[in-house]
């Protein structure tokens, strides 16, 4: 295992980690998976320096691309969430709980 | 919804699980999946309603960690061994990653919370999508990076055994529906490493059986056991054949839905493996108890009814009946084909 390849590894797994045990606010989550996704951003990207793999140059950019998408969604799903249950608290969210 | 917008919609559909389908590379099949969910989330929250707002937002989330660890394990793959081919995962590390994020994916035991609570806030079209075509693409990757370790028996043991204990004291039937999908998903993954061919028959027989039931329920109206007592009232013929339906989904012998759990018996025995067998056809059992509990409800009750409530059989039906007779006609009358399905299938 690369030092590289430790640093974005434990950079996922952090993001991971906020994601799944700091339940709080939707946003903080949000945050946590747009974490995830810059790490793997970082992985890509080097990989291509790493093994000399030009082809792969513009995947990085592709994941980007469907990132910003997927925080998208996610900002949309917070403002529409905040207008239904009055607040960004994930506790909140148990109408479907029983 | 627009019409201009639902197309797009749909075709964003099938488009993530065309290309995921087509892909032999990790990154493509991750985009895949990541326009799949992206394409369902407006068709999710289309009614702005609490529930159905909140059903998007825990969807959403699972979806995104779910698919995001796919793509680390992946590269962590191509880190390690400079692959990024699916069917060639070699290092057990990423493939076993990949295995427990497709698992959450598709919401199967310890990682199943999530499917009851956004399946019982969406209408009953939606979730027919989400728990028929959303499980292709996964199920696409789960057969071609061919797991081979103790995780997936884990999986599918934990998975038919909360399946059907958390469908025991449910009263609504969405969620009653995703109990059932968690069960049947547990069958799949049981047999997955011994016969990939039975993982997909079981997956077709699932998707058969479960696309008529919400079909038929979708016609009824009907979204909790309470509504299901007066179905006969809507239509008798339908209300005479749904309970046959549901014994079929609990996989009664003279039904299709048999066919794949007997041949997974069959070759869970051939492998040497009679004590999860055993363990899978008891908790089938509990499955079984609550589609006895609706087909009860459905044809051998007869509720005081108020004689308003007893005639909407003369109104007429809008839905077209069609996709709906053939699914019913499939999962009740399959089982003497079951040897050109397996011939089929196998090739």
């Amino acid at each position: 295992m690369t030092p590289v390849h430790f640093t974005f590894s434990s950079t996922f797994i952090l993001g991971l980690t906020g994601l799944a045990f700091h339940r709080t606010h939707l946003l903080s989550a949000l945050l946590c998976l747009e974490g995830m996704m810059l790490s793997l951003f970082v992985a890509l990207s080097l990989w291509s320096l790493q093994f000399n793999v030009t082809n792969f140059s513009a995947a990085p950019m592709l994941l980007l691309a469907f990132s910003a998408c997927e925080a998208g969604a996610g900002l949309a799903l917070l403002v529409a969430t905040a207008r239904t249950h009055g607040t960004d608290h994930l506790q909140s969210l148990s109408l479907l709980q029983c | 919804m627009n019409p201009y917008i639902l197309a797009t919609l749909l075709f964003g559909l099938g488009l993530g699980t065309t290309i995921t389908f087509a892909s032999s590379h990790w990154l493509l099949a991750w985009m895949g999946l990541e326009i799949n969910t992206l394409a369902i989330l407006p068709l999710m929250a289309r009614h702005h309603h609490p529930r159905a707002v909140e059903a998007t937002t825990k969807y959403f989330l699972t979806q995104a960690t779910a698919a995001a660890t796919i793509l680390f394990a992946s590269t962590t793959n191509a880190w390690l061994t400079g692959q990024w081919d699916i069917l060639q995962m070699a290092h057990p590390i990423p493939t076993n990653m990949v295995l427990l994020s497709l698992a959450l994916k598709i919401g199967l035991a310890p990682m199943h919370s999530w499917l009851p609570e956004v399946l019982q806030g969406l209408d009953l079209t939606t979730g027919l999508i989400l728990s028929t075509w959303q499980k292709l693409a996964p199920f696409a990757l789960l057969l071609q990076i061919q797991p081979n370790t103790s995780i997936l028996i884990f999986l599918g043991l934990t998975s038919t055994l909360v399946g059907g204990w958390g469908g025991l004291n449910q009263t609504q039937l969405r969620k009653i529906l995703a109990y059932s999908s968690i069960a049947h998903l547990g069958w799949m993954l049981l047999i997955l490493q011994f016969a990939p061919s039975l993982t997909l028959l079981a997956l077709l027989m699932y998707i058969i059986m479960t696309s008529s039931l919400f079909l038929i329920f979708k016609l009824n109206q009907a979204t909790n056991i309470n509504t299901l007592a007066t179905s006969w009232a809507k239509s008798p013929m339908l209300a005479s054949i749904a309970p046959l339906l549901l014994l079929s989904l609990g996989g009664l012998p003279p039904l299709s839905g048999f066919m794949p759990k007997w041949l997974i018996l069959q070759e869970l025995t051939k492998q040497d493996l009679p004590l999860a067998a055993t363990f899978a056809a008891l908790t089938a059992l509990l499955s079984l108890y609550f589609y006895l509990r609706l087909s009860y409800t459905m044809a051998l009750t007869l509720s005081p009814n108020s004689p308003t409530g007893t005639t909407p059989w003369r109104l007429p039906h809008l839905q077209t009946t069609m996709p709906m007779t053939i699914f019913t006609a499939l999962s009740l009358f399959m089982l003497p084909l079951t040897p050109a399905t397996i011939v089929l299938l196998t090739f």
